[in-house]
């Protein structure tokens, strides 16, 4: 067994379910997040030589999720055309919304299908950001690594990630309660 | 501290990336201010919903097996896909990870390495290989009065199996595994989607510590005559809490 199998299997193969879980939330089904995440791990065997210290959890993040991306733009160009758009141009959002709302969501009466149903309905870059610090816990730093993009643009999209779920949920909210109270 | 500033620094605050200076100084803020308190609270109870509900989609076992082992059978797609890997680097990289490990143990030992550095090494390898091969559990219960004879029938000893499932913790099962040539416990907890190893064997004097490699927290301490390590990529933070809980159950 070469050096180079056994750094793949040592450093890789051990993030593989944190692989899966990104490729499946961007590209939405089972059968392509497993074909994206078997070229990917190729790709990642291919050049394990760039692993140098560099942790190994963003470093293969990053591989699955530029093979996701390129997925999505041959399969559902819709997704991530326009979509950034708005966003960038919105700026650096974190004060441009500060309207009241309830003092807390009522999310924890929230159907688990309904937050997910949300969470699948956001534009891939806000996705991929609240999955990666969410899901995979990732630093603000770490996920600019595996997104290419700035920490500054990290933060706009998780904010206005956030506020866009929140907003579906109050949404779901309010039709809930009028449902009630007819 | 102005309410703009304390408003923009409430997401980094709610992801851990504030220093300890501008942490405390924005929650001394937020007490005296209603507005900043309701933002607080909404992104709070956002990121609680999201990991607790938000599904964790774990990597089929065939597509890990068939990453490893080239079992084309396994690892194909049902059909209509293009993109398979080829069979002869599948076969090159499983040729196996037991020789993998032994090969990462040999080349530690020729570097000359202390005991407790082979020790934690050969913890992260059990992880990695148990990780890797799906083979996490070999005694899946969540009832501690199953997994902790399962365990002493086993082993020399019987190691602590505490219910941690009050405080956050569930008890996943057990399996046995050998580092530095010595069976020992390891007792799998559940946390969100992280799973963690408890390692515990009969204990030698060792100085705790706490540490991480390639995104996985490894924490270690001695406690009533054994020596627990508990390893996870679940951070840092957290891993020390069920420390804490571990070392509060076992008594003093």
């Amino acid at each position: 067994m070469s050096e180079n199998d056994r750094r793949f299997q040592d450093a890789v193969l051990p993030h593989l379910d944190a692989a899966y879980n990104l490729a499946r939330w961007l590209t939405g089904n089972d059968h392509d997040a497993r074909d994206v995440v078997q070229d990917a791990c190729l790709r990642a065997y291919r050049s394990i030589g760039q692993l140098r210290g560099a942790s190994a959890r963003p470093w293969l993040l990053a591989i699955v999720r530029n093979a996701c991306f390129s997925w999505l733009r041959a399969n559902r160009p819709t997704e991530v055309a326009g979509s950034l758009d708005d966003t960038e141009r919105a700026g650096s959002t974190a004060r441009e919304d500060t309207s009241p709302g309830p003092e807390t969501l009522a999310l924890e009466n929230l159907d688990r299908k309904v937050l997910n149903d949300a969470i699948a309905a956001l534009p891939a870059p806000y996705r991929e950001v609240l999955i990666l610090r969410e899901l995979e816990e990732l630093s603000y730093h770490d996920i600019a690594n595996v997104t290419g993009a700035p920490v500054g643009t990290v933060m706009s999209r998780l904010s206005r990630g956030r506020r866009l779920l929140a907003q579906s949920f109050q949404v779901v909210l309010s039709h809930v309660e009028s449902g009630g109270r007819r | 501290m102005k309410q703009e500033d304390a408003l923009s620094l409430l997401q980094p605050y709610v992801d851990g990336e504030l220093d300890a200076a501008t942490s405390l100084e924005l929650e001394r803020y937020v007490m005296g201010d209603a507005i900043a308190r309701a933002q607080l609270a909404r992104l709070r109870s956002l990121s609680s919903a999201l990991r607790a509900a938000a599904d964790y989609h774990v990597a089929p076992a065939s597509l890990r097996s068939g990453i490893l082992s080239g079992t084309r059978g396994a690892a194909a797609p049902p059909k209509g896909s293009t993109r398979h890997v080829p069979a002869h680097w599948l076969r090159s990289v499983g040729i196996g990870v037991a020789a993998a490990a032994f090969a990462s143990i040999a080349t530690v030992a020729l570097l000359g390495p202390t005991q407790q550095d082979l020790t934690e090494h050969d913890i992260f390898a059990a992880h990695a290989r148990a990780t890797v091969s799906d083979r996490l559990i070999d005694v899946a219960s969540s009832d501690q009065h199953t997994v902790k004879p399962w365990l002493s029938a086993r082993l020399g000893f019987s190691p602590p199996v505490p219910d941690l499932s009050g405080r956050g913790f569930e008890l996943a099962g057990g399996r046995i595994d050998v580092v530095g040539g010595q069976r020992v416990a390891v007792i799998v907890y559940r946390r969100r989607q992280h799973m963690i190893d408890v390692l515990v064997r009969p204990a030698r004097e060792e100085t705790p510590s706490a540490k991480s490699r390639d995104g996985f927290n490894l924490n270690h301490f001695t406690q009533n005559g054994m020596s627990f390590w508990l390893i996870s990529d679940l951070n840092a933070n957290e891993l020390g809490d069920l420390a804490r809980l571990l070392v509060a159950s076992a008594g003093p």
